[in-house]
């Protein structure tokens, strides 16, 4: 096994504290899955739901337990037992119980109780996550080729946006992908969406469909992850730089604690070393900095969605409040015109049906005299 | 969130603390406290989402309560209620409970000691949650993200399901001390075999070495009864003890402190306008029990000027009544105002 080769001190690669409920130390992810592979039977992680009666006798035997005996502790033990109605008069689960001691539910019956008396019943937000639970929770592939392997590495990771505008101290927006132990890093990067890939520059005012082609991430597609010390260079494609050697030598140059670099796509979660919980980095066009976060590791269970297909598999993402055309603000705008006769202000904004009916006559030639420039909206992911 | 963690977690002590006083390991006795409470209802009135979070939160919650430092009883306990609140929790497909890599030894141990004692309910119960699949096998028992708190709370463990320390009996147990003695007794005949004379060098070795032993480990036990009975638990060498006789030292020298502050000296004349400020936020321990904002709201300065100008009684009374601008103001001006007001009344 990898564990015993790659470890001497075996207490290293079980996750323990280095400041406590802030992060972990850190520790190898696949010599993490083997200790715990090691310790666990493969029942406990099969897929494959055992027959209860055979549970029983197995347990009954193991115990040296008579039949009498285990009649009666599975009685005992019984979910019934747990039945705090009687059986005919199942309450609405929907309800807050009247009269409870329990002080959980005597706050939630005041939180409802002040929720009623909002006029906004519905929370845009909460449809939203709704709707992106119902796609993700224990999803069942088509093919069983796609299905992940028991004992595989499930990792939660949470990638905050660049720091750039002022609201971020209140507020950490932030997507939570989860991504298995054998996915490559570069497979977490094509998963991240974030706009300054989208991102158009030029200007294009003459010539308006073909704006289009120019987008930032066909243009610049160099990227890094940053973990404990090491730079993972994108280098899938040939017009791909290494843009993290700045920062080496920089390093280098100030006699600072060398960093070494690896491939992104050559480097699968669980090859890395790294801590739960600690903020690293993710690099892409030059400067758009995110945090990342690895927030969670553990084993496959039967109820994770088991489609290989589905993942990077987001489970959550931050709703951003959107800019709208000028003219319908119904639209989310597209367009950004400057020294603009047609517009209500300097600099505006379009959408792109409002912004062609405007600007342009019916064969598509310009009218008057403008600069337009395409834009991407921050929220253009929602 | 936090409001409701606090909420949940008050909840399941009051479940345990009532299943404690049973001094039972059993799962029926157990579940008669459940329904007693009517526990099920705590998944209750929680909508699409929000259920799944507060599955989250509560299983994460009680799951504390199944290790250590809790005594056996407690962890039993937890172990109940884990159960319990995974074959209640409303939520489809169900939340897992989360099992750390670190805590797994905890649970086998754990399991031993419930097979050792035949408590098969427990031990079944364990294999049961196995056999449901209800754990998720983790790196850590919660999710981390970094979240560093501005207000270091210490997590209040209830002192009543803390386990009383053992190690000094279970040292020295009298296998081990008639161990002892004999190796004692045989030290001494070697002794006296290889020097004839007797040199009172060789007399170092204490004679009573074994009694005494016993008796010490007899009076800590006694004293840990007794401690127990009040409020227990200064002598258990863990961390979170010692952490609380610094807080108790600290908070002694915080008091001693206030008190010097409070019968601060009368200053002299000159300086008697400025009021000695007791200085609040020095009584607090240190930096990290400070809460986060401790900012004295001062009166106005107008209010401070009205309160600390102390002129004597008769000095003010002298004052306002001699000299001229309250001759001008006051004594007259209010009373022909009043004959202004009369005047123009309407009628």
């Amino acid at each position: 096994m990898a564990a015993s080769g790659q470890s001497t001190d075996p207490n290293t690669n079980i996750p323990d504290y280095e400041y406590i409920d802030v992060n972990t130390k850190p520790f190898h992810i696949a010599s993490f899955r083997n200790e715990w592979l090691s310790r666990l039977k493969p029942s406990d992680i099969s897929y494959q739901q055992e027959d209860e009666d055979a549970f029983d006798a197995n347990f009954a035997k193991e115990m040296g337990l008579g039949p009498e005996i285990m009649s009666q502790l599975k009685s005992v033990c019984s979910v019934d037992s747990l039945r705090c109605h009687p059986e005919d008069q199942q309450p609405d689960p929907e309800v807050v119980p009247p009269n409870s001691t329990l002080k959980t539910l005597v706050e939630r019956k005041k939180r409802q109780d002040y929720k009623a008396s909002l006029k906004i019943t519905k929370n845009r937000h909460d449809l939203y996550a709704d709707e992106l639970e119902r796609l993700t929770v224990g999803r069942k592939p088509s093919a069983v080729a796609d299905m992940i392997p028991e004992g595989e590495i499930i990792l939660t990771i949470n990638v905050y946006y660049p720091a750039t505008y002022e609201k971020f101290c209140y507020v950490r927006p932030h997507m939570t992908l989860l991504m298995t132990g054998s996915h490559t890093l570069a497979e977490l990067r094509d998963g991240i969406c974030c706009v300054s890939d989208l991102q158009v520059c030029g200007e294009f005012s003459n010539t308006p469909d073909i704006a289009p082609d120019f987008i930032s991430k066909d243009h610049y597609k160099s990227s890094f992850f940053f973990f404990e010390g090491v730079f993972y260079n994108d280098m899938r494609f040939p017009e791909c730089r290494d843009i993290s050697i700045t920062t080496v030598e920089w390093a280098k140059s100030r006699n600072f604690p060398p960093y070494s670099q690896a491939k992104m796509e050559e480097t699968r979660f669980t090859d890395l070393k790294v801590k739960v919980g600690f903020p690293y980095l993710y690099c892409h066009q030059g400067d758009c900095e995110h945090l990342v976060i690895i927030t969670d590791v553990r084993l496959v269970h039967k109820n994770d969605c088991m489609d290989k297909n589905l993942y990077p598999l987001l489970t959550h993402k931050h709703r951003i409040v959107t800019q709208k055309c000028a003219v319908c603000h119904l639209f989310i705008g597209r367009w950004f015109t400057t020294n603009d006769q047609f517009a209500p202000s300097d600099p505006c904004l379009f959408c792109d049906k409002c912004f062609r009916m405007l600007h342009y006559d019916a064969a598509g030639n310009k009218l008057g005299d403008f600069l337009a420039y395409p834009y991407v909206d921050r929220g253009a992911f929602n | 969130m936090d409001l409701n963690r606090k909420l949940v977690k008050s909840d399941c002590e009051e479940l345990l603390s009532r299943f404690q006083k049973t001094d039972s390991v059993r799962f029926e006795i157990f579940s008669n406290t459940w329904r007693e409470m009517k526990f099920s209802h705590i998944f209750y009135g929680t909508k699409k989402r929000e259920k799944r979070v507060f599955s989250r939160l509560v299983l994460d919650t009680a799951s504390s309560f199944f290790l250590p430092p809790y005594s056996f009883q407690i962890r039993v306990g937890g172990l109940y209620l884990l159960y319990s609140l995974y074959q209640c929790q409303t939520t489809s497909p169900p939340e897992q409970i989360r099992l750390a890599l670190k805590d797994w030894e905890d649970v086998k141990k754990f399991e031993k000691d419930a097979l050792n004692a035949q408590h098969h309910d427990i031990v079944y119960i364990l294999h049961r949650l196995l056999f449901l699949r209800a754990f998720h096998f983790t790196a850590m028992p919660t999710l981390l993200v970094f979240q560093k708190k501005r207000k270091v709370e210490r997590s209040v463990q209830r002192e009543a399901f803390i386990e009383r320390t053992s190690r000094p009996q279970e040292l020295i147990n009298t296998e081990m001390l008639e161990e002892l003695s004999n190796i004692h007794e045989l030290y001494e005949k070697l002794k006296t075999s290889v020097c004839s004379t007797t040199n009172s060098s060789v007399n170092l070795s204490r004679k009573d070495l074994i009694p005494q032993l016993c008796s010490t480990v007899m009076n800590f036990y006694k004293l840990q009864q007794k401690d127990g009975s009040d409020d227990g638990e200064e002598d258990s060498g863990e961390g979170t003890s010692s952490q609380q006789d610094c807080s108790k030292r600290a908070e002694r020298l915080a008091f001693i402190k206030s008190k010097a502050y409070g019968e601060a000296p009368e200053a002299c004349k000159s300086r008697r306008h400025r009021q000695v400020e007791v200085d609040l936020t020095s009584n607090e321990a240190g930096p990290s029990n400070m809460s986060g904002s401790t900012r004295i709201s001062k009166p106005s300065l107008k209010a401070r000027t009205n309160e600390n100008v102390h002129i004597s009684g008769d000095m003010w009374k002298e004052a306002s009544t001699t000299t001229m601008i309250n001759c001008l103001t006051t004594l007259d001006s209010a009373p022909e105002k009043q004959k202004n007001l009369k005047r123009f009344k309407w009628r």
